[in-house]
């Protein structure tokens, strides 16, 4: 469905050169929801505007369903449908059904054609009261929910989300990962969603392409992502505040530990990289007669691998420069 | 073909919600368009003395007037929407049209400038009972005459238009152009001859000539009609090229949509 290859983009402004992206290459298969996850500045929003054909690339090749989005803009751009500022797209003085049947006309779809499709669409965003409302006098949540409506109305095979959740309250959010779930489910549309915020993506996707510094750094399944971080961390709790001495020792016998001392006991968060270090940690607690009082293997998170993998990019790059 | 139907329904669908939106905006348009010339017209009156009171020159002004007030609607209309565009956050949805930006652009200004006849209509009867001066309204003649004349209005629009693309926050710059278009309806030929080929310049004379004179439109000389045509293809061209190097640079620089 969407083929990126050797992707890149260099801003030149005076005698300043910024490559935002830097030799990109994914693919995206027919039916997949796969979230692009980066810091700020990691090249994502260039990608999708690459994509989109709104910004143009300094080198590589985009693909959208076999067509070159720049060569051949008309038969790439009728195949994806796209969210780039949320609530920023749509307009404000218009109400809900009119922002609707607009994008949806200006992609060549039909307002009188597919009028049940537009239903079940704002029946399934739960906007049916706010149908005649306009979006200005809607909350953010709401506004949200209008500007993901006016993509979806435009039925493309391919759908981008830039940060779907963005300024909504939790419970906004996680209704939006509902419906966003259960359309993905139901339709089997292709999506790419990029966000900031990680139990979204671990929520919605199946597939994660992790970005820093304009490069990709991380292309797996969630599930497969997580898998290599899991087992390696484990939380342990100890009835005692530990002496300063014991916690330089600690520390100094294993790489990733942090240790918190509470008013009566300490609590440390360590990473296990093997099952030998695991022994190594229990001969040491032996050793100074620290008694467990409870030991956790801590659940995987993708913001946990998010973050290692970010941190060993930054060292990787500074260490090379 | 049936896409590009449905995609110019839509064009038209915004805009006419958007003028019911904004109703009062455009009737205060109206009405300060109404004020300003009578407070020209007066003053004129008052000061210009009989060569402007008894010569044809009051019909002039009105001629002239309403053709600058059709050619600033006009190049508003793109530069400052482009510009409102960008601001909202709406133009990257426009721009990710597989119709085209710039077809969707030529619908929304095809059904603006039906809207513009209609305020120019207003604005002409309402002067012309008000200042008792009437013209010869020939719609077979006006009408062409107004279009290719507003042509090369459009063109600065698609110009300015690109530059706000890039430049963003340039409105001062577009207040400027009407004054630039007074300028452009305003240099006499005698003293200026090249004048004839600036925008608006050839369509003004040409105008008069039809709603002051009562000619009709095959009674005009046909080099004029010529320098007319070709003037407004020129600087109509010249503004859609300046517009997409504008864009090229925009899209080369991820300047699209940002603001």
């Amino acid at each position: 469905m969407l083929e990126v290859s050797h992707l890149s983009k260099v801003f030149v402004s005076g005698k300043n050169k910024v490559k935002a992206v830097d030799d990109v290459s994914f693919v995206v298969n027919r039916g997949e929801i796969v979230g692009l996850l980066g810091p700020n500045g990691a090249g994502k929003t260039t990608t999708i505007k690459s994509v989109l054909g709104i910004t143009r690339p300094s080198a590589g090749s985009i693909k959208v369903g076999g067509f070159d989005p720049f060569a051949e803009p008309s038969k790439a751009l009728s195949l994806v449908a796209a969210v780039l500022e949320g609530s920023r797209n749509i307009y404000w003085r218009m109400t809900t059904w009119e922002n609707i049947v607009f994008f949806a006309g200006i992609h060549g779809v039909s307002h009188k054609i597919e009028k049940n499709y537009f239903d079940h669409l704002i029946e399934t965003f739960k906007l049916v009261d706010k149908r005649s409302t306009e979006v200005r006098q809607l909350s953010q949540g709401m506004k949200q929910k209008v500007a993901i409506c006016c993509a979806l109305v435009k039925k493309t095979p391919l759908v981008f989300l830039d940060e779907p959740t963005v300024g909504l309250d939790i419970e906004t959010s996680y209704e939006l990962r509902g419906i966003l779930k259960e359309l993905a489910a139901t339709e089997a549309r292709t999506m790419v969603v990029s966000s900031h915020d990680m139990a979204v993506i671990q929520d919605i996707c199946q597939r994660v392409i992790i970005m820093s510094g304009g490069r990709v750094i991380a292309d797996d399944k969630i599930d497969d992502l997580l898998a290599v971080f899991r087992s390696r961390n484990y939380k342990i709790a100890i009835g005692k505040v530990l002496d300063n001495d014991v916690v330089e020792h600690l520390r100094k016998r294993f790489n990733d530990v942090e240790v918190q001392l509470r008013e009566r006991k300490t609590n440390i968060t360590i990473n296990l990289p093997s099952a030998g270090d695991l022994y190594a940690l229990m001969d040491f607690l032996r050793e100074h007669n620290i008694d467990l009082e409870t030991i956790n293997q801590q659940d995987p998170d993708l913001e946990k691998a998010f973050v290692a993998l970010v941190r060993k990019e930054r060292e990787r790059c500074n260490g090379n420069s | 073909m049936q896409r590009q139907l449905i995609a110019f329904q839509a064009v038209l669908f915004r805009n006419v919600i958007e003028l019911k939106r904004y109703a009062f905006n455009t009737i205060s348009m109206l009405v300060s368009l109404y004020v300003m010339f009578m407070i020209l017209f007066f003053g004129l009156q008052r000061l210009g003395g009989a060569a402007l009171a008894a010569g044809d020159t009051l019909e002039g002004l009105l001629v002239g007037y309403l053709l600058w007030t059709m050619a600033i609607m006009a190049y508003s209309e793109l530069s400052w929407d482009l510009n409102a565009q960008a601001q909202v956050g709406t133009l990257e949805q426009l721009y990710i049209s597989p119709i085209g930006f710039g077809r969707l652009n030529a619908y929304s200004l095809l059904c603006n400038l039906v809207l513009q006849f209609g305020y120019a209509a207003i604005i002409l009867a309402v002067l012309m009972v008000s200042t008792g001066k009437y013209l010869h309204v020939d719609l077979v003649s006006i009408v062409p005459l107004f279009i290719v004349t507003l042509m090369s209005a459009y063109g600065v629009g698609f110009a300015v238009g690109g530059l706000a693309l890039i430049y963003k926050r340039i409105q001062a710059f577009f207040s400027i152009f009407q004054f630039v278009f007074l300028a452009f309806l305003t240099l006499p030929w005698a003293q200026f001859p090249w004048a004839r080929f600036l925008p608006l310049s050839m369509g003004n004379a040409l105008l008069r000539e039809v709603m002051i004179h009562g000619r009709r439109i095959w009674e005009l000389d046909p080099t004029h009609l010529m320098v007319l045509v070709g003037t407004g293809v020129f600087y109509l061209a010249l503004g859609i090229m300046a517009f997409a190097w504008s864009e090229r640079i925009a899209r080369d620089k991820g300047l699209l949509g940002h603001y």
